[in-house]
């Protein structure tokens, strides 16, 4: 009477959504969840994903960090590996699957925690298996999707048509104010094809790479060059030619040895230096 | 055991529970569900009671089988403790 089945992949990660807002709950986290089942009906065309995204208000990362190890999920990939933001940790649940913990959202510039505040003002509860979770207001859902598409190097275009192209004018002028408070504009018209419009700004070079494919060194360039501070700029190019360690032990599926860092460290370098060579060489537009 | 959160979804006769935030998911089809559901709108000690009250079934006739489910409901931290 009583099984332990194959669960359908939505309820799982409803129930996985529900577990981590009760550890949140208990800690006193701000939580706001983020994509997926999380979005609202009318925005969502697509699938409702394979994992579970969170956005942590940033004064709550370290805690509910911490508070979440105790509770089984374990680090898959850390901040400084997981992606080329640096934005989000991801975690691996025995019976949740993964999560991704986002201390801030790729394509806004503003402060995370003034970011945080932002995107929850106009938020409300949504009931994931029975726990209430809190999710951004539905415009600023639309912008995340957005965001996120642009990220996405068109993959997600559904999204863009979904919410943008048949978007009134009154609707793309509001969702546009919000991403220029939230300082996301450059990143919103990578989703729009709106970017050429940004050429002098700052993370044009970042978001012209990434929303049309580029190579991965002219999109460190383009980090480097977003960075708000020198600080941040030199951290970034400290970090540009490490070898992701967390990348190499999943592709290997065990920790890699001295020699095979080695050698990956290398081909990485050859990868880049090519890479720098043929970036040099494209005429500038 | 904290049962005092616990996700649930119910999908046509299947109720799938966990306690949170450690799970796992049990999946309840059938009398199993039935039992649960029962044991979870009103008192746990009157669960045989609103479950023959539900399938027309003799409450004797199924006292002990829903009293010994409910156990284990409770054990895996899907219903409050009595």
């Amino acid at each position: 009477m009583v099984e332990e089945v194959a669960v359908p992949l939505d309820i799982r990660l409803r129930f996985g959504r529900a577990a981590v807002q009760v550890v949140a709950d208990r800690i006193g986290a701000r939580v706001l969840h983020i994509k997926g089942d999380a979005v609202h009906t009318s925005l969502r065309p697509t699938s409702t994903g394979t994992d579970v995204d969170i956005l942590v208000a940033p004064a709550d990362v370290s805690k509910l960090d911490r508070a979440i190890r105790r509770e089984g999920w374990r680090l898959y990939s850390t901040f400084a590996y997981g992606s080329p933001f640096g934005h989000a940790q991801t975690y691996l649940h025995d019976t949740w699957g993964y999560l991704d913990l986002h201390r801030s959202f790729p394509g806004i510039r503003l402060d995370a925690a003034a970011a945080f505040d932002v995107l929850d003002r106009q938020g409300f509860l949504i009931d994931e298996a029975g726990v209430p979770c809190r999710v951004p207001g539905i415009d600023a859902q639309a912008v995340l999707l957005l965001l996120n598409a642009a990220r996405a190097g068109g993959r997600h275009n559904a999204d863009v048509a979904w919410i943008w192209d048949r978007a009134a004018t009154a609707d793309r002028e509001r969702l546009t104010e919000l991403a220029d408070e939230l300082r996301a504009r450059v990143a919103l018209a990578a989703a729009t094809a709106d970017l050429e419009q940004y050429r002098g700004a700052r993370d044009y070079a970042l978001w012209k790479s990434i929303s049309e494919g580029g190579s991965r060194s002219a999109e460190w360039w383009g980090r480097i060059r977003a960075a708000t501070s020198a600080r941040d700029a030199l951290a970034l190019i400290a970090q540009a030619p490490r070898v992701n360690i967390e990348r190499l032990t999943h592709d290997l599926g065990r920790a890699p040895t001295r020699g095979e860092v080695f050698r990956e460290f290398l081909q990485r370098q050859r990868r880049m230096m090519a890479e720098m060579r043929a970036w040099t060489r494209k005429p500038r537009t | 055991m904290n049962a005092a959160r616990v996700a649930v979804w119910e999908s046509d006769d299947i109720v799938y529970v966990a306690p949170l935030p450690q799970g796992p998911i049990t999946v309840l089809e059938g009398s199993a569900a039935r039992v649960w559901s029962a044991a979870h709108v009103g008192p746990i000690e009157d669960a045989a009671e609103r479950v023959a009250g539900a399938t027309g079934l003799p409450v004797e006739e199924i006292r002990a089988s829903v009293d010994e489910f409910v156990g284990i409901l409770e054990a895996r931290g899907l219903l409050p403790p009595r």
